[in-house]
């Protein structure tokens, strides 16, 4: 019945043993920052085409199924679209009289106000998918590696970066757990006679609520668990912990930096 | 209806996971029997072997195909199936139950129920004195406590008592004996039986030991990788000790004892359900030696 599980992407980790996902990750991420930062310099159309078929490669090389990468984005895609929505309806910027396709008072839709929720959308699209993508392909143990490493200099400075991954690398750690959670609460309640497969949207998502406040003593409780079992294995963070696996990158790896670094500012400058 | 038509049924049943994404995982292969009215059922098997899978099917708590699982005949998964008329005829209580209650209370987790199915407030209090005082747990004393207060056993009763105020015909319980202390496995297979012959319940015990379910079913069927490995009557079954074992399934003690003593005795039968019968057939071949 309820399978939420197909609909959620987040934090999922999809190993196709691609080029991609073998791709250092210190190397990955600084790949990513760079389309991050891209992603708010491009400021037109013309760019974010010049984008798309950079998509299109890490899609088809990373063998990750676009079928499941669209069905766990449906959500988040309607949710930006309903924003937008709004966007182009309250669009404060200056319109010349002929950009007006409809008013009514403070009410409109003007190209203006088109383009630039378009190219808002297009944005947060990029986002996402750069995010989403480095989370189906890199492992989290890559992850909070390469996030170490990364930030590791800070550390000199008195950051807690150990801490601080570690805390964000569990975070999204917990999210396929909890979900696994609710599924199962939600069974359980099923079972007993309240239907969580019937109803309307809104009868549904009031049963949903139903299982927030399980949902929520559960975590903490899992939380001082893990905190103990961190413990009794003597976890201490800081930056005199040491790896397991040294990363070493291969010239292939900078290759592919390169590639997306040119690409990026290509798509800026157009 | 007859009264020897099957209650449920499965017909080539099989399911996967999160089919069609690349996190799918094939849980049954194919899995085809029957359970009567009135019968008492184990299904047994490693862990892995589609329990768990099975149970939520009986009460179609997965998204089921047509034409694979039957109550009384009926598809359960027909377009426009009364789900809530099936739930509230078969009663599951699922692994680790304790972590499954629902309201804070235990007099409000018990009606839970009876409550979702409209019964009204006076036979819902009967009904929780009722169940509440079968498993042990008196009524006056047990229903404005917290259930989060209660120990771990006495939470899995509470669970217990709310799917027994259904009172639903058909009762499943999953892994009921997991992690209880001999005395509690005493008292819960003492309260299981007096109700499966009180209420003329269909019971399905799942389980991967043989030892607690040989004490409460009549019949066994044994599951290995999604399908049916064997299935009979109790005692055909255990005579078939080797292969159980090889199936990595618990035996009940004096099946295993008599497993090991068959190295002195060759002849000694391997479908002796208690400690006396072992006795009584090492006795019969002592006398003969």
């Amino acid at each position: 019945m309820l399978e939420l599980q197909r609909n959620v992407i987040f934090g999922q980790f999809i190993d196709t043993g691609s080029v991609v996902h073998r791709m250092d990750p210190r190397i990955k991420l600084a790949a990513v920052f760079a389309m991050l930062v891209a992603s708010f310099l491009i400021n037109g159309f013309l760019g974010f085409a010049v984008v798309l078929p950079l998509i299109v490669l890490i899609q088809v090389v990373s063998r990750v199924p676009l079928a499941y990468v669209l069905r766990g984005s449906a959500f988040f895609l309607g949710f930006l679209l309903f924003i937008l929505f709004f966007q182009v309806l309250f669009y404060p910027g200056e319109v010349p009289a002929s950009g007006y396709l409809w008013r009514w008072g403070i009410l409109s839709i003007s190209t203006e106000g088109l383009a630039s929720a378009g190219i808002l959308g297009l944005r947060v699209i990029f986002l996402y998918y750069v995010i989403t993508m480095l989370m189906l392909t890199t492992s989290l143990v890559d992850l909070t590696n390469g996030l170490e490493l990364i930030f590791g200099p800070l550390q000199r400075l008195g950051v807690p970066v150990n801490e601080l991954v570690l805390v964000f690398v569990i975070a999204i750690k917990f999210v396929p757990i909890f979900i696994d959670e609710i599924e199962r609460l939600a069974r359980a309640q099923t079972a007993r006679g309240v239907p969580f497969d019937e109803g309307g949207a809104i009868k549904r998502a009031r049963r949903i609520g139903r299982l927030l406040i399980p949902i929520f003593v559960g975590g903490f409780h899992r939380a001082d668990l893990l905190s103990i079992a961190m413990h009794t294995r003597c976890y201490r963070g800081g930056r005199y912990r040491t790896k397991l696996r040294q990363m070493s990158a291969r010239p292939s790896d900078w290759l592919i930096l390169a590639l997306v670094v040119v690409w990026m500012l290509a798509a800026w400058l157009v | 209806m007859t009264p020897d038509a099957p209650i449920i049924e499965l017909r080539n049943f099989h399911y996967t996971y999160l089919e069609g994404t690349p996190k799918a995982s094939e849980a049954i292969r194919d899995v085809s029997f029957e359970i009567r009215r009135g019968e008492r059922v184990a299904i047994v098997g490693a862990t892995q072997s589609g329990k768990s899978t099975i149970v939520d099917a009986f009460a179609h708590l997965l998204r089921l195909a047509p034409d694979q699982v039957f109550y009384e005949g009926g598809d359960v998964a027909a377009p426009g199936y009364d789900r809530g008329a099936l739930r509230r005829r078969v009663g599951i209580v699922f692994q680790r139950p304790e972590s499954q209650l629902i309201e804070d209370v235990v007099g409000a987790d018990v009606a839970f129920g009876p409550t979702a199915a409209g019964i009204g407030a006076e036979e819902t209090r009967q009904r929780v004195e009722e169940s509440l005082d079968a498993l042990g747990l008196p009524y006056p004393e047990y229903r404005l406590r917290y259930v989060h207060a209660l120990s771990g056993g006495q939470q899995r009763r509470v669970a217990i008592a709310g799917v027994l105020a259904m009172h639903t015909p058909v009762l499943v319980l999953d892994e009921p004996m997991a992690g209880l202390d001999p005395r509690g496995r005493r008292e819960l297979l003492g309260l299981l039986r007096r109700l499966a012959n009180d209420r003329d319940l269909t019971l399905v015990v799942c389980s991967a030991s043989l030892s607690d379910a040989s004490l409460l079913c009549d019949r066994v069927v044994v599951l290995s990788e999604g399908r049916v490995a064997m299935d009979g009557p109790l005692r055909e079954v255990l005579r078939e000790a080797e292969r159980l074992s090889s199936l990595d399934i618990t035996l009940p003690e004096p099946v295993s004892g008599a497993r090991e003593l068959r190295e002195l005795f060759p002849d000694l039968p391997a479908d002796v359900l208690t400690e006396e019968e072992l006795e009584r057939e090492l006795i019969k071949r002592l006398d003969v030696a």
